[in-house]
């Protein structure tokens, strides 16, 4: 599935929310088929760049351009969603196919196919009948994958989508987002592990308030680099190694 | 059983119910499931003083668009405030509700007796229904249900998760107006057939209720709609028997919504069993 | 003692200490967001009310048993967050006023027992409803002062409390019994809505002004003391309910204070944090 529309350039963006800025300097170019992976310690600005990529925050300076919404998909943190929600994982994964049917047409065997088929590649296809809230963490974070991908998007964008997941969990959804990058789609996540990024990305975006850098894996994780972006919260071991703790 | 109702004004008052167990069935659950159960008591307490002026400005013709005036910007102000979040929801609605019932006792207060008012506003006339107030809640509930369906999924998607639904498209803040102002629609017309107790009960227990026997939305709002019906039998059948047998005056707006918090209370220990029972709850 | 016997003296005495009570519970019920629970508590504690003065015990007891049942039913429920515990609050609150309201049907006096139980009637307040109201003024004093620290710990962190070895039910418990204790020395006064009305528009009033919990207690006090002499001045000036005027004040002193703060922030030009990533 080639892409040859996709455009996601940044050049010089600052954004933020009702006026104020949160991150500034931002400057990224991402193709159809990359995975850009956005490091950087809480708060720096992470989230605030990915929602902006949706429309949910404001660019204040520079140009952004993105794919129209209707191509872009997002994965939030499972850990917000209330767990007693009365709902199944088969109708969570449905609500990615509400936009593309209104509110008038009802749910064909297409959209069920396509259900089916998007629980299947996250690996839960026999939970499809039970309440969401049931499931643990990283079963959750795979149905709300699941649910991005069922629209087909040519951009994938995840919010921290490895916090408190488990390893099985990682793992499938670590190799869903190499099936789909291949087939062409874009992906952007954001995310604390650095063994992540170094793995599983393209380009590694270091933010903290602004841009520190933006690169290769092997370009941006360098001690230098971390210790700019992470401040006082970047280690020297020893050993040459670095540890990253919260500041 | 079926006696007192062949009586016209029983069955008028049951007809009633039975329009609204109707609308309210649907409409609980997304009160339930939006977690708004504190503004739909707001909206009875706000729509006092819109009655209050509507009733001076033009008689009892009056009331009904003086509490919609004031039910559509308790609707409004309320759908600003939460989203905006500045003040907590909670203490907003308190504040709002407060403040409009005071100035509605207020304005009232300024004549010399209210309490007959307050009476019929609280308990309303659920055994005075008209034939043409029956006509006007079965056009309420088409235009309800019908307000419902256009919203439904995406209300649904928005409720379950507001991040997401934004992400998607879904604008969040509209769909909570919308949803709000169709409360505040249930309220205003209901309030003057069966008070505004019953109409808070009836927005609120038949969801808690059914999602004890439940997990599916749909089968929530059927299983609301069938409690309501039967709560709204046994409670005017229960008030007409205190009355002509025991000389017990029991308003059946209260005995209709002790019947529903009764169908609650049975119901908890189903939701225990049902938990208990397994940890896979397959839903559909 | 002369000065207790006029209504009006009496009335003022007791706005006075009602405005303090309002107002140091008020800073919790905003800071747990437990307006909706007070809510309900005031209509939950209708008919032990009611059915105290059926049977022709002392009111006061009855209002506390009721409520205390509801208090300890949240506390149950309020350990599944989420929508059941918002909708329970909701049944009891019917149910609770549906309750008061059926009981009081079956003795005469319907109306007018229902609309001062909804609006209050502080100018009938006794000698003996002052020293009532005195007295849990002191013991809900103290019991937030002493408690203050655990009671901060348990709303801010429950996880860490518990961790820490606090009993977050224990805790929880404490003030939903509190805030009971509140309503039923304060509804008999203004009424149940507008019980409400001096509990949370005050309190929300000082947290505007200040982020230190004396600093908002202190404030909130104030203003629901205040509120309460204002409205009493204005219901005896201009013959309107005493009750609702006092809830029309707390309410007026928030609507001021938002736009106030708002003034002063920005003329102090001071940087206000935005919201996180």
């Amino acid at each position: 599935m080639d892409r040859p529309g996709l455009e996601l350039r940044y050049s010089g963006v600052s954004i933020g929310y009702q006026g104020r800025p949160v991150l500034t300097g931002v400057d990224l170019e991402l193709r159809a088929g990359q995975r850009l992976a956005l490091v950087g310690p809480n708060g720096a600005g992470k989230s605030t760049l990915i929602k902006s990529m949706l429309g949910l925050a404001e660019v204040l300076g520079g140009t952004a351009r993105v794919p129209a919404r209707t191509d872009t998909g997002y994965v939030p943190q499972s850990g917000a969603l209330d767990a007693d929600f009365p709902v199944s994982v088969r109708q969570v994964v449905m609500m990615g196919r509400y936009r593309r049917l209104g509110w008038w047409r009802p749910v064909r065997s297409a959209d069920r196919a396509a259900v089916a088929e998007a629980l299947d590649r996250v690996g839960l296809a026999d939970r499809a009948r039970h309440r969401f809230g049931l499931l643990s963490g990283g079963q959750r974070q795979r149905v709300l994958l699941a649910r991005a991908i069922v629209a087909q998007p040519a951009l994938l964008l995840l919010d921290e989508p490895f916090n408190g997941v488990d390893a099985v969990s990682q793992e499938a959804i670590v190799t869903v987002l190499r099936e789909l990058s291949a087939a062409g789609a874009a992906l952007v996540l954001s995310t604390h592990d650095l063994g992540v990024a170094r793995d599983l990305a393209d380009l590694v975006c270091l933010v903290n308030g602004r841009q520190q850098a933006v690169g290769t894996p092997g370009e941006t994780l360098t001690a230098e680099s971390l210790r700019r972006t992470y401040g006082s919260g970047a280690i020297d071991l020893a050993d040459g190694r670095m540890v990253l703790v919260e500041p | 059983m079926i006696d007192p109702f062949t009586v016209p004004f029983m069955g008028r008052a049951l007809a009633e119910i039975a329009l609204l167990a109707l609308i309210c069935g649907p409409i609980s659950v997304f009160v339930f499931v939006r977690r708004l159960s504190f503004v739909s008591d707001a909206l009875t307490h706000t729509v006092f003083p819109g009655v209050v002026i509507g009733f001076a400005a033009a008689g009892i013709e009056g009331i009904f668009v003086g509490a919609l005036v004031a039910g559509v910007i308790t609707a409004l102000v309320l759908t600003v405030l939460t989203n905006r979040a500045r003040l907590s929801d909670d203490a907003a609605t308190a504040v709002l509700l407060t403040a409009m019932f005071s100035a509605g006792v207020v304005l009232v207060s300024r004549r010399s007796s209210y309490t007959s008012d307050l009476t019929s506003f609280l308990f309303g006339r659920l055994l005075t229904v008209t034939t043409r107030q029956l006509a006007e809640t079965a056009v309420l509930a088409v235009v309800i249900l019908a307000g419902l369906l256009v919203v439904a999924r995406a209300l649904v998607f928005r409720s379950f998760d507001p991040e997401g639904a934004a992400a998607a498209g879904f604008r969040v803040g509209w769909l909570d107006l919308w949803l709000n102002v169709l409360l505040a629609l249930v309220v205003v017309a209901a309030v003057r057939a069966v008070g505004t107790i019953l109409v808070v009960a009836l927005l609120i227990v038949p969801a808690a209720a059914a999602r004890m026997v439940s997990d599916r939305l749909a089968v929530m709002a059927g299983a609301g709609a069938v409690l309501v019906l039967a709560a709204g039998y046994a409670g005017l059948l229960l008030s007409w028997t205190a009355s002509l047998r025991y000389g017990v005056s029991l308003t059946s707006a209260s005995a209709v919504v002790l019947l529903l918090v009764l169908f609650y209370l049975l119901l908890i220990p189903v939701r225990w069993l049902r938990s208990g029972r397994s940890r896979r709850e397959l839903v559909g | 003692m002369n000065w207790w016997d006029d209504v009006l003296h009496r009335a003022v005495a007791e706005v006075i200490l009602i405005g303090a009570l309002a107002g140091m519970i008020g800073v919790h019920v905003v800071m747990r967001r437990l307006s909706f629970f007070t809510m309900a508590l005031t209509h939950a504690t209708f008919p032990g009310v009611v059915a105290a003065s059926i049977i022709g015990v002392n009111l006061l007891v009855g209002g506390v048993a009721t409520g205390a049942v509801i208090a300890i039913g949240v506390a149950v429920l309020a350990r599944r967050r989420g929508q059941d515990a918002a909708a329970a609050t909701g049944v009891l609150l019917s149910g609770g006023f549906a309750l008061g309201a059926a009981l009081v049907a079956t003795q005469s006096g319907f109306s007018r027992d229902l609309s001062s139980f909804l609006v209050g009637s502080i100018l009938t307040v006794s000698a003996a409803d002052l020293v009532v109201t005195a007295v849990v003024l002191a013991v809900v004093a103290v019991v937030l002062l002493a408690g203050a620290r655990p009671l901060l710990f348990v709303g801010f962190d429950p996880h860490g409390a518990r961790a820490a070895g606090l009993s977050t039910t224990g805790w929880d418990l404490l003030l939903l019994l509190t805030i009971q204790l509140v309503v039923v020395a304060v509804v008999p006064a203004v009424g149940t809505i507008l019980a409400l009305s001096l509990i949370v528009a005050p309190a929300a009033a000082a947290r505007l002004w200040s982020d230190r919990l004396p600093v908002i207690t202190g404030l909130a006090v104030v203003f629901a003391i205040l509120s309460g002499l204002a409205g009493l001045y204005a219901s005896a000036r201009w013959n309107v309910a005493a009750g609702a005027s006092i809830s029309l004040t707390a309410t007026a002193v928030l609507a001021v204070s938002w736009p106030a703060r708002w003034l002063v922030r920005w003329s102090s030009a001071r940087w206000t944090p935005v919201p996180s990533t």
